[in-house]
């Protein structure tokens, strides 16, 4: 084969071979262990960070009712439906009285009764006074008569005892009365009872709000306690929020927040923290608070998901670096820094961490110190280092 | 240019026989032959094919070994009864050169190095063994196709320049086979020309195994080999132009 | 003096440099699957060391998280804490699943993490780590998904907040890192239409739903909707502290399953890696075998080729070794250019494997000595003929 060159042809495969040797080592050198690994860096800055909390929430309402009966019975008939609003003592259903009113009936007729009976024994009371002071005239005439010998004594004695069996029966006839008008009492009483059970079929709102739920219709049977109908103050909406407890410092009532519904297109809504519940979630580590929205926004249901930013102060003039720069040594926690070439592992003490991923070093860095931020793998003492812009290609 | 000092009687064979095989199969393909060339001396060997030239050649060149004789080259016995060489390869390195029938030179290497190997491969720096085949191919008036590859050459130009690698170690003897075979009577006798010059210029002596007419006639001596046996005849010695 | 087999190989070069680099492909070949072997192995090993973990605390009688499933309550974590020479122990949970992003499905193992805490990346290779408490997630380039992208895992989108590499399973595939909390959900919690008809059972169920007693059945349907599961739990030992004594004090009145990273090593290792190991080292013999035989074969049809000249060289007294030697010579000058031909091309097309492949510089050197053997063997069949040749047949009958 002839190469149509004026060089010998050794000359140009010897250039190939060298061209060959030389990508050799471009490789050898570029990939596998013997290549630096690329990082990027960044200088400790100054500035400041707004730290936030950040907790999942469900709306609920603060006030909820549940209206049923107190005794067991059966539902009559149910006046309204979810989503009605109804305005306090409105009727919005009535449990089947039964015998209720019968036996509203029946007590009246026993008061009635009662009344009746406390007539006879007032009667009856009159009639053994009545009766007494009879025996007792006698029984007088029929001493003085005695003393003067006129009559035995027996028949003395016996107009003496039925003196005292007349005494005796108006007692009776007292006591008769007295519990003629105790029962009376009882009886008025048992009406009234008897009313007020009847009263409490009818349920009745207690404030101005919403059906949620409709649990029962007319005819099924509910013990005391089940609700037959749920209502809820659609104003006292807010968001029952859970947030980690291990990032949770600074929780403060009155704390303003963002709110982003599930369901919303339109953003976050403002809001603030109302209440942190004194009892946290232990099994799930999460502590509890109450977000209440600033103005409730239309079309909101309970139960719905939010996601709850809660803003805490701004710290100013601190010291920052990315959180991407935190590394692990064991069970330290640090950074490590670039300086001339050279890598140095620094413990580092953090402080409030921002949204952005800024982080605030409270201890162990100066400003101006410049920190690896990104790395291909990770960093020992010694690793050599080459540093880049950028690891990876920007977004497409 | 310096004529190779005399390097003795040249050939000297005494009785050689090569028998093939054993017992009644066997085969006697020479049969006690006796030749001698003198350095500078070009001879002829002729005879009819089976006759053993070629086991004589191959005798003479050391690739088969003689059953019986004596061989003599350049002042030294080489045989007798039994190789007195141990290293035949260097042998026909340093003392036998060999002319073919086709030029056969190696296709890899240039003009130049084709004909400085074998001083090379005998132990010559490479500086000396390129500058004596500088001087070959200047003799064989080839000299300017000294850097180019065989392929490049004329049928004649090749052969040329294997008969400078044949002289390349200067070896007291050469042998030739068939060397003109291929050729016609013009280039034949050019051929000739070269061999009996190159044979007076080195004092080489020069063994060449023919049976081609065009050049028989130009032998100041030849052998008849028949049936393995030799036969010394004087050649007609007919001029070479 | 002149190298005969030099020459030859310069008067040949295109045959000669085509055979190189055929070679060379092959040689590729294998020592790609050489680094494929080693890559498995890295990608355990990377698992393991990128979990920053020293202890792994799992199920009983399991060897998970990572070989089998493991179960085990979410507060396991806070008595393993309080076990001498524990620095940090943390909660984490796996599981491969698919994830959507903007274009299509990737599957993935996700991770469930507590930021600071064993099982979060190492380090990361853009954007930042993790700030909310849910709904963010930090991926490994191989999945394919930009910085901003929304992701999609069971019921929740999560937004990729941040970059890693070198984060695979020992299956190879990237990992997701989500919040616990989050991982937990999507790994135990069932789908909308199977959390229904859980429900309708249960409420079907008289035993759990009694009329008498309201408020029941939400309690149960609340206890049969909460997950507190986690997969592992991860712990990093103080400094000083051996990993082992750890071990085996959970072990043995803990009820749990523990392994050390020694341990956990060996069960990826030997467990996963034996059968991908057979295959490749058959892989390799094979590789082996085929390069020998085309070695052989491409010395062979050139020494052939060079059978007059070879009998002309015996002839006019070259020596056997001589000729031995240039065939030889050209064999090792074929091995060297395919080779270097072979390393060029693995170490180019390496990145674009989907499996990882590390290319060990011990690898390359051992591969290069081993391709001069396989040469210098294949050779011997074509000395073999060239000792053979009888110089007579330079002259004729």
């Amino acid at each position: 084969m002839k190469i149509p060159f004026t060089l010998p042809r050794w000359f140009w495969l010897a250039v190939l071979g060298t061209a060959l040797l030389a990508a050799f080592g471009w490789v050898a050198m570029k990939s596998g262990p013997l290549a630096p690994i690329q990082v990027t860096v960044t200088p400790v800055v100054t500035g400041e960070v707004t730290p936030s909390l950040f907790g999942i929430g469900t709306v609920e309402a603060r006030r909820a009712y549940l209206i049923g009966p107190t005794v067991a019975g059966r539902v009559e008939r149910v006046l309204v439906d979810v989503g009605d609003q109804v305005k306090a003592g409105q009727l919005l259903a009535e449990m089947d009285p039964v015998d209720l009113d019968k036996r509203v009936a029946a007590s009246g007729a026993s008061v009635a009764r009662g009344r009746s009976a406390i007539v006879t024994a007032q009667a009856q009371l009159a009639d053994a006074r009545s009766r007494l002071t009879l025996a007792a005239s006698e029984a007088r005439s029929y001493t003085d008569l005695g003393k003067k010998n006129f009559v035995s004594q027996s028949v003395v004695d016996g107009k003496l005892q039925q003196q005292q069996s007349a005494e005796a029966q108006v007692a009776a006839a007292e006591a008769t009365h007295q519990s003629a008008q105790q029962d009376l009492a009882r009886l008025e009483a048992e009406r009234q009872g008897t009313r007020q059970q009847r009263g409490n079929i009818r349920l009745e709102a207690p404030v101005d709000g919403v059906v949620t739920s409709r649990e029962a219709e007319g005819g099924s049977t509910v013990v005391a306690g089940q609700a037959v109908l749920k209502l809820i103050d659609p104003a006292s909406l807010w968001v029952t929020t859970r947030l980690d407890q291990s990032r949770s410092a600074g929780l403060r009532v009155g704390l303003p927040t963002e709110i982003t519904l599930r369901s919303s297109v339109r953003g976050a809504v403002a809001g603030k923290v109302a209440r942190i519940e004194p009892v946290s979630d232990s099994l799930t580590e999460e502590r509890i608070a109450q977000v209440t929205f600033e103005n409730l926004p239309p079309g909101v249901s309970t139960g719905e998901l939010a996601e709850v930013i809660v803003r805490l102060p701004t710290v100013r003039d601190v010291l920052l670096i990315p959180n991407a720069a935190l590394r692990r040594r064991g069970a330290r926690s640090g950074v490590w820094v670039h300086d001339d070439g050279k890598l140095r592992f620094v413990s580092v003490k953090t402080g409030a961490e921002g949204q952005d991923g800024m982080v605030q070093v409270v201890d162990g860095l100066k400003a101006g110190d410049e920190v690896v931020v990104y790395s291909q793998r990770e960093l020992r003492d010694g690793s050599r280092i080459k540093v880049v812009l950028s690891l990876v290609k920007t977004a497409k | 240019m310096d004529a190779s000092a005399p390097t003795g009687v040249g050939i000297l064979i005494e009785g050689l026989s090569k028998r093939y095989g054993e017992g009644a199969a066997a085969v006697d393909a020479l049969k006690d032959v006796n030749m001698s060339v003198a350095p500078g001396e070009v001879v002829g060997l002729i005879g009819p094919s089976g006759s053993g030239k070629s086991t004589l050649l191959k005798c003479l060149g050391a690739i088969t070994t003689p059953t019986h004789g004596r061989m003599t080259l350049g002042g030294e016995v080489i045989f007798d009864q039994r190789w007195k060489i141990t290293d035949l390869t260097a042998l026909r390195r340093d003392r036998i050169g060999f002319v073919f029938q086709a030029p056969y030179l190696i296709p890899f290497l240039d003009v130049t190095d084709n004909v400085a190997l074998l001083p090379m491969l005998a132990g010559q720096p490479d500086a000396r063994a390129r500058a004596r085949a500088m001087e070959l191919l200047q003799a064989l008036d080839v000299v300017h196709r000294a850097k180019a590859l065989p392929s490049e050459l004329s049928g004649g130009e090749q052969q040329r320049v294997s008969i400078a690698r044949a002289l390349a170690n200067r070896p007291p003897v050469i042998l030739a086979d068939e060397p003109t075979a291929p050729l016609d009577s013009e280039r034949a006798l050019a051929v000739m020309r070269i061999l009996n010059q190159m044979a007076t210029q080195y004092q080489t002596a020069i063994i060449v195994v023919t049976h081609d007419e065009k050049i028989i006639p130009t032998f100041k001596r030849l052998y008849n080999i028949r049936d393995g046996c030799t036969v010394e005849e004087a050649g007609e010695a007919r001029a070479l132009q | 003096m002149i190298s005969l087999a030099g020459r030859d190989i310069l008067h040949a070069w295109g045959k000669f440099a085509l055979t190189g680099v055929g070679l060379g492909l092959l040689i590729g070949v294998t020592l790609t699957f050489a680094g494929v072997y080693r890559g498995i192995v890295d990608d355990a090993k990377v698992l393991l060391a990128n979990s920053g973990a020293d202890v792994w605390v799992v199920q009983k009688d399991t060897q998970g998280p990572y070989l089998e499933s493991s179960s085990i309550r979410d507060d396991v974590y806070r008595d393993v804490l309080g076990l001498p020479g524990v620095a940090q122990a943390a909660n984490v949970t796996y599981l491969t699943m698919q994830v959507r992003g903007r274009d299509g499905d990737v599957r993935a193992l996700v991770v469930g993490f507590e930021p600071g805490q064993p099982g979060e990346p190492g380090f990361l290779i853009a954007g930042r780590r993790i700030t909310r408490s849910h709904y963010e997630a930090v991926a490994d380039v191989k999945t394919g998904f930009a910085l901003g992208e929304r992701i999609r895992i069971r019921r929740h989108e999560y937004t990729v907040v941040g970059l890693t590499r070198r984060m695979v399973s020992s299956g190879a595939d990237p990992m997701v890192f989500i919040p616990l909390k989050d991982a937990q959900e999507a790994q135990f919690l069932k789908d909308n239409d199977a959390i229904v008809n859980e429900r309708e059972r249960t409420a079907a169920n008289p035993a759990l739903n009694r009329p008498g007693e309201p408020g029941l059945l939400e309690a149960v349907n609340a206890a049969q909707a909460s997950n507190h599961n986690v997969n592992a739990v991860l712990v990093r030992m103080a400094e000083d502290h051996s990993p082992d004594a750890l071990v085996q004090t959970i072990q043995r009145w803990k009820h749990l399953q523990a392994y050390s990273r020694t341990e956990m090593e060996e069960l990826l290792i030997a467990k996963l890696i034996a059968i991908s190991a057979r295959q490749i080292g058959m892989f390799l013999v094979i590789l082996a075998v085929v390069s020998a035989a085309i070695v052989a074969f491409i010395i062979y049809t050139m020494t052939l080729g060079k059978i007059r000249e070879i009998a002309v060289l015996k002839l006019i007294g070259t020596h056997d070794r001589t000729i031995a030697g240039m065939i030889l010579q050209q064999a090792l000058g074929l091995g060297v250019i395919g080779f270097i031909v072979g390393k060029i091309a693995a170490s180019v097309w390496a990145p674009l494997f989907p499996k990882y492949v590390l290319l060990e510089t011990w690898d390359a050197v051992l591969g290069f000595f081993l391709v001069m053997v396989m040469c210098a063997l294949a050779s011997t069949l074509a000395i073999r003929v060239a000792l053979k040749v009888d110089p007579a047949a330079a002259i004729g009958g």
